[in-house]
């Protein structure tokens, strides 16, 4: 099983020495990747995406569903490079279209398990449109937005999350423009499921990223990451595990902040991490499923 | 009586002289999927990993503290590390 990967990774002598033989079947995680590719992965050393990809497989691996059963659709940019290494069904996309493929494939297969998986740029600028109406329809699709603030792979430019202030190098005098809050829009579009967690509390990620997938209805998870390449270098924000350890000084979970007094509630500039929604609406394929049996009148 | 000796010890690092009290475990990483990141390596509570001497992959140097956290291995962008909870 693992010849392809020994094939592919020039072995060092001292590393030859170590157990690689049986190195897929060691843990449940790596089970899930696609072990004809090659790894290590494109993304820069210690970047957050991949924290984001082992709490997907692990949330997937917990509830327990049968590989066929899940499909992952993906756009374009260092987060849509995510589904190329995992070992479910797979749709690679265009620039921000990854939800209205979603919406094809859900709508053709009520059955599956859909996951979009997007970055910043490709859900809320390129796929701005595509994410609202997502979520207004109630759509049973499952909405990974992983958010690094920047455009990391086309070399750092400005997205709409990045925060006010804040340089990248097409704004090399701070971004005057305020950033979009993912979980708000979500919530005031008609999402059924909305959870924001960050790659540091990476075990949280995998808990609502389960419950998002077992959820029927639109759910929005924000996993929020970083760049260290890019948005670190120009910020001077350090390496990543430095902007990792500043995601775990500079959140705070809802429950904490809700007992906040309102004055420091107002004045917060910490990242606010928890479920914010999770209510019943009805979902869209049962509606249309419904329609379609009603127009026929009553055969199927 | 004769001492317990726990299953994570290697013929390096000598027997800690108490039997440790909780959970225990073993760090393996994969040293072709590394990427030197440091972020294991900063975060360890147990101080069970460190750079090797290239500064190029992490290593675990002290197998005997590990407590099974599991820090490194959700942590691990690149998937290299695999921790097993020892019985």
């Amino acid at each position: 099983m693992s010849e392809h990967i020994l094939e592919a990774a020039t072995l060092k002598k001292e590393e030859a020495l170590l157990p690689q033989a049986n190195w897929f079947e060691r843990s449940e995680t790596l089970q899930k990747l696609r072990k004809t590719k090659k790894f290590p992965t494109i993304w820069c050393a210690g970047c957050g995406i991949g924290v984001v990809m082992g709490a997907l497989i692990r949330a997937i691996d917990h509830l327990g569903l049968d590989n066929d059963q899940v499909a992952l659709v993906s756009g374009i940019g260092c987060t849509a490079r995510m589904p190329v290494y995992m070992d479910f069904n797979t749709l690679h996309t265009t620039h921000g279209r990854a939800l209205a493929f979603a919406t094809g494939l859900k709508i053709a297969r009520p059955d599956m398990k859909v996951i979009a998986i997007m970055g910043d740029g490709d859900a809320l600028a390129i796929g701005g449109n595509h994410f609202i109406h997502a979520a207004r329809r109630n759509l049973g699709i499952t909405a990974l937005v992983v958010n690094n603030s920047i455009y990391g792979m086309t070399g750092g430019q400005y997205s709409p999350t990045t925060p006010f202030g804040r340089k990248a190098t097409t704004a090399p005098y701070g971004n005057i423009e305020p950033p979009f809050p993912v979980c708000e829009l979500a919530i005031a579009a008609g999402a059924s499921y909305v959870a924001r967690s960050t790659v540091y509390h990476a075990l949280e990620l995998d808990k609502y990223l389960t419950e998002a997938i077992a959820k029927d209805g639109f759910s929005l998870i924000e996993a929020v990451s970083y760049c260290h390449t890019t948005f670190g270098r120009l910020n001077k924000l350090g390496t990543a595990a430095d902007m990792m350890r500043a995601l775990k000084e500079n959140t705070i979970a809802r429950t904490a902040f809700e007992r906040l007094p309102p004055e420091e509630q107002a004045a917060n500039t910490k990242i606010v991490r928890g479920n914010f929604v999770n209510i019943e609406r009805p979902q869209y394929t049962a509606i249309y499923a419904n329609l379609i049996s009603e127009v026929r009148g009553g055969e199927k | 009586m004769p001492e317990v000796v726990p299953q994570s010890e290697t013929k390096n690092s000598p027997p800690p002289a108490v039997p440790r009290k909780g959970p225990r475990g073993e760090v393996t990483i994969y040293p072709t999927w590394c990427k030197g990141c440091h972020i294991c390596v900063e975060f360890c509570p147990q101080q069970v990993l460190a750079m090797d001497a290239s500064n190029e992959h992490a290593t675990v140097v002290h197998p005997e503290k590990c407590t099974a956290c599991h820090f490194c291995d959700t942590h691990c962008p690149d998937l290299a590390i695999v921790v097993r909870k020892l019985e």
